[in-house]
């Protein structure tokens, strides 16, 4: 009896902090639950009589074929989280032992594919590594090689592509929790006798870890939902999920079976989430502040043999210790790495430029001539320079949205203990999970119905959707790091919430709020499914033009847009560096 | 609604050829400017070519203004949200005659009323109570003249690894593939339908794991040809067509051609429904259509349209009579009634 009452009052006063969650929650609700619900209504409807039925159900049931295509997307999914983890959490710490300059320099470069269409990129891996394709002719004509090696059309083309994509992502995600690492822990385990081995197995990767399993989970459940890369670079066994999907909605206009498959490919990210969530801990991703016995709950044996194995990495990996000295030139090997995955990041952009200066009209590599003709063309097109200055409109304008209500949700959940928590975590992540086609058939529904269709406004709540999931994920890692003492320090001394968010929080926090909103910049800048079918074919996106472009004619102008889309966004990152510092 | 649709109509003014010519025309005939349709094309060499062929053609007939936009790949899926919803963006959309089915069966398309006497000449598979057919695409064999000497004669040949070596593409779709399995096999393409599916699977499957890419757009088939990625595809002639004319060194080979035809639809209920039938049966006369083939590979389906075309280019036009006889129509009523199974079988087949 006691013990209920004592529950329920600390229950209501736990809401508190919350409240900061409910505008980003308002959106979800309207533009997302709301419109997804209806669609997920049609999986267990009659689509004639409108009656309750299982049919759809069972016949996923009785379909091996989408099971097994499950199997595969997940097995790309992870292959991909563990690809961009392992080449990508070397690059992350080489960037954060720079000084902030130089840091913030080198992001340039493991970003600027992030700024390449996603159709682009996978066009231009596909000229670098067809069976005449630049690789394989460089391989061929050295000497190196009797025969061109498959390197496409098969699984690793596809992990190749998808790795390329979600490798910035993974690695800006890790940055901010490594540049929030106290170098002096491990410089004072160091005095106290620990190996160079012990002290980046048991100091550092530990401390690294939010970060690490913030870059596993983002982009295992982006990848989740890619079509693009398998489409193009794929062979016959590397089907996704995506793809049947887009199948079904637009191919066959199965909107039932479509929606069954929508709630089979989201149930089954649920429960890799929870999975994952059991084995990592990854409650502490949503900000909670780390319990008082520090041990997640359930978990003390997990946590025990994680030690086991860190201790263990730090065993086998100390007999190296000597090669690297305190030499400082004994950096090299490690900056080579670093130098040829920035290689591996940015080549495809290498490519991309001569294509935008061939004189020929097809996508020939290397190209036969050079001229400006593609330029010409996108600079006298009065729909591409629309398209160009839509998109960037629309991307400042989610940017802002984004980070602003990702970002109060991430403060929200890191300072309440409330047991709406974990619902609230996930359904912030769900936006990334729900693969964009039924979002945006879903968002068409309802946008129609109150006007919302062919409005820059559409397109932005649209965006904000989609860029939500990143920035509350970004922001809620740095919050992980973050010392709420110095906020009571702020308030014993008189300060305001508002003073402290302004003056204390955010400066704190900005590197990671600087990251949030890039990504939900980057979001809205590439991406097309919504764009197709919110923009109406009237408020046309530069994505949009290149996919109606890219469709039904691959022609240069799309390399010579890439380019001048580069260098624009090159010129925004370097402002947004000034005010990174 | 005015305000939101001006940006295309610049779009369109600039883009036109000659802003002058065009912009004189518009300012006499500003009394009807109210009355315009939006129609939504494919987009890009389409539009280029509808433009000539259609749009401009019609407002100096008439006065009634053309506003296009760029349509998805596959409009099912929007065209029933703007019907189901009533929200009206696109008053004119371009269907295949798959998409026809599907839509007609949902109920989402108005008739057109069309003048029996009006469209006499236009290929009787095009015409239909809801849909007029404005262009017939292929589905044709091609392949690489530098690596492939031999000219292949039919799908058989495409089999044939002992006598044509070199890399092969098929595209990741059971449509056209089956058919041409069992036209490999030695079926006659008057005796494709229905389709002996087991049989087709057969005979794909001595070829599986020899398929070095399997393509899903159509972009990326040109791109194969092209690059000489692949020696011999299955693919639409228009895409190769481009990789042809971009300097490529292939050649297509008609016999055994599947084709098939696109053209106007109406979404059902649409308040403008009258001004687009209007713009539909305009669409169907021979001067009209021979336009649009300077810039598409697409045959029209007037076929008087090719008193207007030049030798030359009706050589490489699906519907011209030396092609159209080596070719046979795809059966639209026999995938509409087995396309879903089929892809789940042939999908399924792909992953053994």
């Amino acid at each position: 009896m006691s013990a209920s009452a004592v529950v329920s009052a600390p229950r209501r006063f736990q809401f508190g902090p919350l409240w900061l969650v409910l505008p980003a929650l308002a959106l979800l609700a309207v533009f997302f639950i709301f419109p997804l619900g209806r669609l997920f209504v049609l999986g267990v409807q009659d689509p004639g009589t409108g009656a309750l039925t299982t049919e759809h159900y069972a016949r996923l049931a009785d379909t091996p074929v989408y099971w097994r295509i499950l199997g595969i997307t997940f097995r790309i999914a992870f292959l991909t989280a563990a690809f961009c983890l392992l080449l990508g959490y070397p690059l992350a710490l080489w960037l954060s032992k720079m000084d902030s300059r130089r840091q913030s320099l080198m992001t340039l470069l493991v970003l600027l594919p992030f700024w390449t269409s996603y159709l682009v990129k996978t066009f231009a891996w596909m000229i670098l590594l067809g069976n005449r394709g630049v690789l394989n002719s460089l391989l061929t004509d050295t000497g190196l090689l009797e025969r061109p090696m498959r390197l496409m059309y098969n699984e690793l083309g596809v992990i190749i592509g998808m790795v390329h994509a979600m490798m910035p992502l993974a690695v800006l995600t890790m940055l901010p929790v490594m540049n929030s690492i106290d170098n002096r822990l491990s410089l004072a385990a160091g005095t106290m006798g620990a190996s160079r081995s012990q002290r980046f197995w048991l100091i550092y990767f530990p401390l690294s870890a939010p970060g690490v399993a913030a870059a596993g989970l983002l982009t295992f459940i982006t990848s989740l939902g890619f079509f693009i890369v398998p489409a193009f670079l794929g062979g016959r066994g590397q089907t996704m999920l995506a793809q049947t999907i887009i199948t079904q909605v637009q191919e066959l206009v199965n909107w039932s079976f479509a929606a069954v498959l929508a709630s089979l490919m989201v149930a089954a990210t649920l429960v890799a989430i929870w999975i994952y969530n059991k084995f990592f801990g990854l409650s502490a991703l949503s900000g909670q502040a780390p319990k008082v016995d520090g041990t997640p709950r359930g978990s003390a044996a997990l946590r025990a043999c994680g030690q086991r194995v860190l201790k263990d990495l730090a065993w086998l990996s100390s007999p190296f210790d000597r090669f690297a000295s305190q030499d400082p030139s004994a950096k090299g090997g490690f900056s080579i790495y670093a130098l040829v995955a920035v290689i591996f990041l940015v080549a495809p952009i290498l490519v991309v430029f001569p294509l935008a200066f061939t004189s020929a009209s097809s996508l020939q590599f290397p190209p036969p001539g050079y001229s400006l003709r593609w330029f010409e063309q996108y600079f006298s097109s009065p729909v591409w320079l629309a398209a160009t200055l839509r998109s960037f409109g629309v991307a400042f304008a989610t940017a802002f949205c984004a980070t602003v209500l990702g970002g109060l949700a991430a403060l929200a959940l890191a300072r309440s203990q409330s047991r709406w928590n974990g619902p609230i975590f996930a359904l912030m992540l769900a936006p990334m999970v729900v693969p964009r086609i039924v979002i945006a058939v879903g968002l068409f529904y309802l946008m129609a119905q109150i006007g919302l269709v062919a409005t820059n406004t559409g397109l932005v709540i649209g965006h904000t959707l989609l860029a939500i999931p990143y920035c509350f994920i970004t922001i809620g890692a740095v919050l992980k790091s973050y010392d709420w003492r110095l906020n009571q320090a702020a308030e014993t001394l008189g300060a305001g919430r508002l003073t402290i968010l302004r003056r204390i929080t955010l400066p704190l926090l900005r590197g990671g709020v600087i990251s949030a909103a890039l990504f939900a910049f980057v979001t809205s800048f590439d991406e097309l499914t919504v764009a197709i079918f919110i923009s109406g074919g009237l408020k046309t996106t530069l994505p949009k033009q290149m996919w109606d472009d890219m469709f039904l004619q691959l022609n240069p102008t799309l390399a010579a847009v890439s380019v001048v889309v580069l260098l624009i966004v090159t010129v925004i990152l370097l402002a947004t560096r000034k005010l990174q510092k | 609604m005015t305000k939101s649709l001006l940006p295309v109509l610049t779009r369109r003014t600039l883009l036109a050829s000659g802003a002058a010519a065009l912009a004189t025309p518009m300012l006499m005939r500003r009394a009807h400017a109210e009355q315009s349709l939006v129609v939504a094309d494919p987009g890009g060499p389409f539009t280029e070519g509808y433009r000539k062929a259609f749009y401009e053609p019609f407002t100096a007939a008439t006065g009634i203004a053309i506003n296009s936009v760029a349509r998805d790949a596959e409009p099912t899926a929007q065209f029933k949200s703007i019907v189901d919803t009533k929200s009206y963006i696109w008053d004119v959309c371009t269907i295949t005659l798959s998409a026809r089915l599907i839509l007609e069966e949902q109920g989402l398309l108005e008739p057109l009323n069309l003048d029996a006497t009006k469209v006499s000449d236009v290929m009787p598979e095009a015409v239909h109570p809801n849909m007029l057919g404005t262009d017939v695409y292929s589905t044709v064999l091609a392949y690489n003249t530098d690596t492939i000497t031999e000219a292949p004669e039919g799908w058989a040949a495409f089999w044939d690894f002992d006598k044509l070596p070199g890399r092969r593409s098929l595209r990741k779709n059971p449509i056209d593939t089956l058919e041409i399995a069992l036209m490999a096999d030695g079926v006659a393409p008057k005796d494709l339908y229905p389709l002996d599916v087991d049989r087709a699977f057969r005979k794909l499957d001595e070829i599986k794991d020899k398929i070095d890419v399997w393509w899903t757009g159509g972009a990326q088939s040109t791109q194969l040809l092209e690059s000489g990625e692949v020696d011999m595809i299955a693919g639409w002639n228009a895409r190769f067509q481009a990789a042809i004319d971009g300097g490529a060194p292939a050649k297509i080979v008609w016999n055994g051609g599947l084709y098939s035809i696109e053209g106007w639809g109406v979404p059902k209920g649409n308040p403008k429904a009258d001004l687009a039938r209007q713009f539909v049966a305009f669409c169907g006369q021979a001067e009209m259509q021979a336009k649009f083939t300077d810039d598409l590979a697409y045959g029209p389906t007037n076929l008087r349209a090719y008193d207007h075309i030049e030798a030359d280019r009706a050589a490489i036009l699906p519907t011209s009579p030396k092609n159209l006889e080596l070719m046979s129509l795809a059966s639209e009523p026999f995938w509409k009634a087995n396309r879903a199974a089929l892809t789940e079988r042939f999908n399924g087949w792909l992953l053994d």
